[in-house]
Formats: C-alpha cells, sequence, structure tokens
C-alpha cells in the first residue's frame, strides 16, 4: 500500500463524506428506513388485527340438518352468523354469505352404503373478508370430521353416544429467540449483500466514471501516481463504503428490532423476535463478508472505468447491484446447498453466513467461498487496472 | 528539455476507421523558453500534449521530457512536469487545502513539504481566502488561482499548459501569462498551445503551427512574424494553414 493509494484513498473518502446522497444512503436511510418500515408494516398488521377482530362475517350453510349441531357451532364463533341456504351458491356475494359450508343431502344414508361423502367449505381467497371467515370457522372442520366419524361407527354398529374425546392439534414449541435465529440466518445473509452492493454503487461510479463526466481525469492521470495506485486507492475507499453501508444497515436493523419495538408496544409478534448474534458471529460474519465486498468493489470500480457518464455508470452499477441481489435471494430455500454453488460469488457468501448463523459451517464450503471470491475479487482488480490504463476504455466517447 | 521525434499517434475508431491525430511531429523545447503550439480546434495539440504528459501512448515516434522517455519512463516524467489544460477541473467537494494536499501526496511529497509548500505559495497565488472554501463555492477566477498553485504546487521542472486561458475572461487570462512569464525567467521548460495568436506572439520564444497533426511551419516567433509584410503571427498562421505559404515552413 503506498502513500499515493492512501491519498487517493482519503481523498475519495472525504468526497464521499460530503456527498450528501451517499450519507443519505448509508447513515440516514438505515436509522430512518427501517424503523419507519417497521413501524409502518406493525402499524398495519395491528390495524388488520383490529379490523379483523371487530369485522362481522356471514357464513351460509347448505344442509345443516344434515350435521347436527353445524349451526350451533358456527353461531358459537365469534363475529360469525350463520345463514341458512337452500343450495350453493354460484358466487358468494350473490348468496350475501362470505363463506358456506355445502353438505350433501341423506349424508347418514351415503355412509352406511359406505360411499364416500364431501363437505366442502367455499371461500373467496381474494377477498379479505372471505379469508377472514375461512380463519374463523375453520376450525369447526375438525367437529365436523368428529361428526361424520360417529356417523360412520354407527352405521357398523358401534354405541358411539358422542364425539370421541380426543383431538389431533399442532402446537408451535419454538421459542421467540429460535424463531429469530432461523430468520436471522434467512435475512441477514441477504441482507449483508444486498448493503454491501447498495452502499459501493454510489462511491464507485462517483470516483470513476466521476472523473470523466467533472473533466478531473487528465489533472489525475498527469499526476506521479501509476494508474494502479489510482485504482487500488479507489476501489479501497468503495471498499470502505460498501462495509460501512453493511454496518451501519445492520446497525438501522438490530436499532429496530431491539430499541424501536421496544419503545412501541403493542407492535406485531415477529418484531418481538431476536435478531440478536453473538459478537463471534458477527466477526465471522464481517471476515466472511470481506472478500465479497472486495469483489462487488471491484467489478463496480471496474464498470466505472468502462462507462462514459454518470448516466451510463449508474445504469451498469444498477445491473450489479440486481445481481447481487437476484444471488443473494437464492440462498433463500437452500437446505441443502450443492457444493458447486459455493463457486459462485455473492451467492456462496450468503450460503457460507447462513451456515455461520445455523452452526453447520462444512470447511470445504467455507474454503471453497472464500478462495473463489478472493481469487475473482483479485482477478477484478486486475481488470479495473487494467480498463484504468486503457486509453481506448478512458477516453472513448 | 523536451524534445519530440516523428511522434505520431493514430486511434482507431470503429466508424471512422484510423484516425491520425498526430503525424511525426518533431520538435524540441528548452529550458527557460516557452514553446508555442499552435493550432485550430482539432488540429492535434492537445493530443500531442497529452502524449508528453503521458496521458496517452504514442503509436509512433518518441520523445524525452526532462531526459526521460515518455513511454519507457512515464512515472520519472510525470514526477517531472506541471499539467494544466483549461477543460480540466478541480474536485468540487475538496477545500484548496485539501486539494493542495492531494496533489501533493500524489507528487510524492510528505505532510511537512505540503504544509510548507502551501505557506510558501500563499502569498504569490493569494491562496489564504482559498484554502478552507471548498471549490464548489469558489468564483472561476479563484479556481484558476488555484488550478495554477496544483500545477506548480510539486514545482514541476517542466510545465506543459493546454489552452490555459480558456473561457477565462481577460483579468484571469493575464494571470495566467503573467505567471508563464515568472515560469520562463526561473528556467523552466514551458510547452504552451493556443489558438489565439496574440498570447503566442506575447509569451512564446518558439512556436509551431500545427495543422491536421502535422507541424507545418516552427521557429521562433521573430522569424515566422517576419514570413508575412504585417507582421503578425496571426497572418503567418492563416495563410500556414489556408496553404498560402506554399508548403511547410522551417525557420530554424
Amino acid at each position: 500500500m503506498t502513500a499515493r493509494t492512501m491519498a487517493v484513498f482519503r481523498k475519495e473518502v472525504i468526497d464521499t463524506l460530503r456527498d450528501g446522497r451517499t450519507i443519505f444512503a448509508i447513515f440516514v436511510f438505515p436509522f430512518l428506513l427501517y424503523p419507519a418500515m417497521l413501524t409502518l408494516m406493525s402499524w398495519i398488521e395491528s390495524k388488520n388485527d383490529e379490523d379483523a377482530r371487530l369485522l362481522q362475517v356471514r357464513v351460509g350453510i347448505v344442509g345443516e340438518a344434515e350435521i347436527p349441531g353445524l349451526r350451533e357451532w358456527i353461531a358459537a364463533t365469534p363475529g360469525v352468523t350463520p345463514v341458512t341456504l337452500a343450495a350453493a351458491p354460484e358466487r358468494l356475494d350473490v348468496g350475501g354469505v362470505d363463506a358456506a359450508f355445502i353438505v350433501p343431502a341423506a349424508v347418514d344414508s351415503a355412509i352406511a352404503r359406505g360411499d364416500s361423502v364431501r363437505v366442502e367449505l367455499l371461500f373467496n381467497d381474494a377477498d379479505n373478508k372471505s379469508t377472514a371467515a375461512l380463519q374463523r370457522v375453520r376450525p369447526i372442520l375438525d367437529n365436523i370430521r368428529q361428526s361424520l366419524t360417529v356417523t360412520w361407527a354407527r352405521s357398523l354398529g358401534a354405541k358411539a353416544e358422542a364425539s370421541p374425546p380426543f383431538r389431533v392439534d399442532r402446537r408451535d414449541v419454538s421459542s421467540q429467540t429460535d424463531k429469530g435465529r432461523f430468520f436471522a440466518a434467512l435475512l441477514i445473509p441477504y441482507l449483508l449483500v444486498f448493503m454491501v452492493a447498495a452502499g459501493a454503487m454510489q462511491t464507485a461510479v462517483d470516483a470513476t466514471t466521476g472523473e470523466k463526466e467533472r473533466s478531473t481525469l487528465e489533472t489525475l492521470l498527469s499526476t506521479a501516481a501509476s494508474r494502479g495506485e489510482l485504482v487500488m486507492g479507489k476501489a479501497l475507499a468503495v471498499l470502505a463504503t460498501s462495509i460501512t453501508g453493511a454496518v451501519t444497515g445492520i446497525a438501522g436493523l438490530w436499532l429496530t428490532f431491539n430499541v424501536v419495538t421496544k419503545a412501541m408496544p403493542g407492535m406485531g409478534e415477529s418484531s418481538t423476535l431476536q435478531l440478536t448474534i453473538g459478537p463471534d458471529k458477527a466477526f465471522l460474519l464481517f471476515l466472511t463478508l470481506l472478500p465479497a465486498a472486495v469483489f462487488l468493489s471491484a467489478v463496480l470500480v471496474a464498470i466505472g472505468c468502462f462507462a462514459r457518464s454518470m448516466r451510463e455508470g449508474q445504469t451498469y452499477a444498477s445491473y450489479v447491484y440486481m445481481g447481487s441481489v437476484f444471488l443473494g435471494l437464492g440462498s433463500f430455500g437452500q437446505q441443502t446447498p450443492a457444493l458447486r454453488q459455493f463457486f459462485i460469488p455473492i451467492l456462496n457468501t450468503a450460503l457460507l453466513q447462513r451456515e455461520i448463523l445455523t452452526d453447520t459451517v462444512n470447511t470445504l464450503h467455507a474454503i471453497t467461498a472464500l478462495g473463489v471470491t478472493t481469487a475473482i475479487a483479485a482477478l477484478m482488480l486486475v481488470v479495473a487496472v487494467r480498463l484504468f490504463s486503457n486509453e481506448a476504455v478512458l477516453f472513448r466517447t | 528539455m523536451i524534445q519530440v521525434s516523428k511522434l505520431t499517434k493514430t486511434f482507431r475508431d470503429r466508424k471512422k476507421g484510423d484516425v491520425h491525430a498526430v503525424r511525426g511531429v518533431s520538435f524540441t523545447c528548452k529550458p527557460g523558453q516557452v514553446f508555442g503550439l499552435l493550432g485550430r480546434n482539432g488540429a492535434g495539440k492537445t493530443t500531442t500534449l497529452r502524449m508528453l504528459a503521458t496521458i496517452l501512448v504514442p503509436t509512433g515516434g518518441t520523445a524525452t521530457v526532462a531526459g526521460f522517455d515518455i513511454v519507457e519512463k512515464s512515472a520519472e516524467v510525470r514526477r517531472r512536469i506541471g499539467y494544466l489544460s483549461g477543460e480540466t477541473k478541480l474536485y468540487d467537494r475538496l477545500t484548496g487545502r485539501e486539494l493542495l494536499q492531494y496533489f501533493g501526496a500524489l507528487a510524492g511529497m510528505s505532510g511537512t513539504n505540503v504544509a510548507a509548500r502551501i505557506a510558501a505559495l500563499t502569498d504569490r497565488f493569494a491562496l489564504a481566502e482559498l484554502l478552507d472554501v471548498r471549490v464548489g463555492k469558489m468564483s472561476t477566477g479563484m479556481k484558476q488561482r488555484l488550478s495554477i498553485a496544483r500545477v506548480v504546487f510539486h514545482d514541476p521542472e517542466v510545465m506543459i499548459f493546454d489552452e490555459p486561458t480558456a473561457g477565462l475572461d481577460v483579468i484571469a487570462a493575464r494571470g495566467v501569462l503573467a505567471l508563464i512569464d515568472e515560469l520562463k525567467r526561473q528556467g523552466r521548460t514551458i510547452i504552451y498551445s493556443t489558438h489565439i495568436m496574440t498570447e503566442a506572439e506575447r509569451i512564446c520564444d518558439e512556436v509551431a503551427i500545427i495543422e491536421r497533426g502535422e507541424i507545418l511551419a516552427e521557429g521562433p516567433v521573430e522569424t515566422i512574424r517576419n514570413r508575412v509584410p504585417s507582421r503578425s503571427v496571426e497572418d503567418v498562421f492563416v495563410s500556414v494553414v489556408t496553404g498560402a505559404a506554399g508548403g511547410p515552413i522551417d525557420d530554424r
């Protein structure tokens, strides 16, 4: 690292720190946008819950006499009014109901004959009120099953007087910490690569294409600094910005989930998740993020050297950004990623970070991901220096 | 000293094919002299100066600046030159002091030397009012003073000026010319391109008239001037570039 490289780095950092757009993206955005988004989402969730609680729905019944107690079960459900229907409506809204149980005629004799009996619950998934009705009366499906089972048992001669006293149910045994760890493993790797790319974009284009657009390039190229020193200084500044972007992004998330939610009681369950990670894992995440950040910085600097104008540079940078988002999203739903996926930059970082967060680090995966990303990052830096040394690229119009 | 021999630059263009911007240009610029490169827009002045400043690589010929080959020893050349173009700008978000510190560091100066140099140049360029102001907030005249201070900041022995008065008002342009006079008296080697003939007459010791990448006339200003009855460099320039002089002239 030469003194000239450090001079370029310092200058680019000062330049960046005085650029309102970058300051907003790196420092203001995470501490303003994330709490605002969470607050808005929680408010919408609370409002929806409240609206749903107050909502009165009408549930139709066709063939209510076939299943004893069906009307009573519906009537006993809060916010639901049973409505007797003569036949299944073609459309729920035409029938004046939000959902409807359709029980076929002569259930007893059909069961006695050994025929199949099908009871339907009609609802409209594209209608909020209808889905609210579904949520409320869904437990009644269990009651119907039990009632039909009793009828079937009787038809076989069993002396069943009432529904059997058993219940098949489900119970979530995860703690908020478990849920938080799961979401952290899913979300944080994606967010980190996304934030690194977002943080690097503006500085990379400004430090490279900006020199062309502001007519400062010639002055810079005529100084004693070599092209390599200039590119390395700029890439370092982009790297520093991208890492800062990721750190402030995570800090913004931490603030949102750990401070804002506690200061605002009544937020939804999701907001009380324990999205905390220990310092050891945070350090490992940082280490794994470094090669990816170098890679993205080098790619963006190379692109900036190539672009003719800020607009063109920003367009190319946005492609890189979208590519990073796409690759980051690729880490979702990868329960057992194949080794070949660790050869793809960004995706490999996100997958490795998920392994770190879930304590399932595979050494081969780690070596592959870090090695490949570091090698490609170094290659991209060489490409960036070459482009910055190529007058046909630098001065193309 | 700048020695240029058959310097050539050809750009490859997909649509136009090969574009010969500079064709076998040769001249010598001695210390303590101002060598003027006169030409119309697009004549090849800027390309020639960019090659001398090692911003562009020649496709033919050779040149040495301060004794160093511009291709083989480009880093050594850049250490010894100050380059100022009328088209180049400064960094709006830096203050005057930060800008000088930046270019001082790029020239390899230590922090102490940079501070001492700023102090030394403060009076000459009235830097006091520029040092703590961001470039973006400066007037055109202030920016020009800072640009010139930037060029001489690392005390280069060779100065390359590419139409440095372009876009400047009369007062600012006079300031630039006065500085060049001063640098000449200090014994520096100065190459100066312009399409303003009165400027060339005023400050240049020798001139070369360049047209379509070729030098059509070259020699001391006085000798060039004597080519026409009016003793006007502008008239010589017009006659040479329009072919009235009947072909290339070498008055060395």
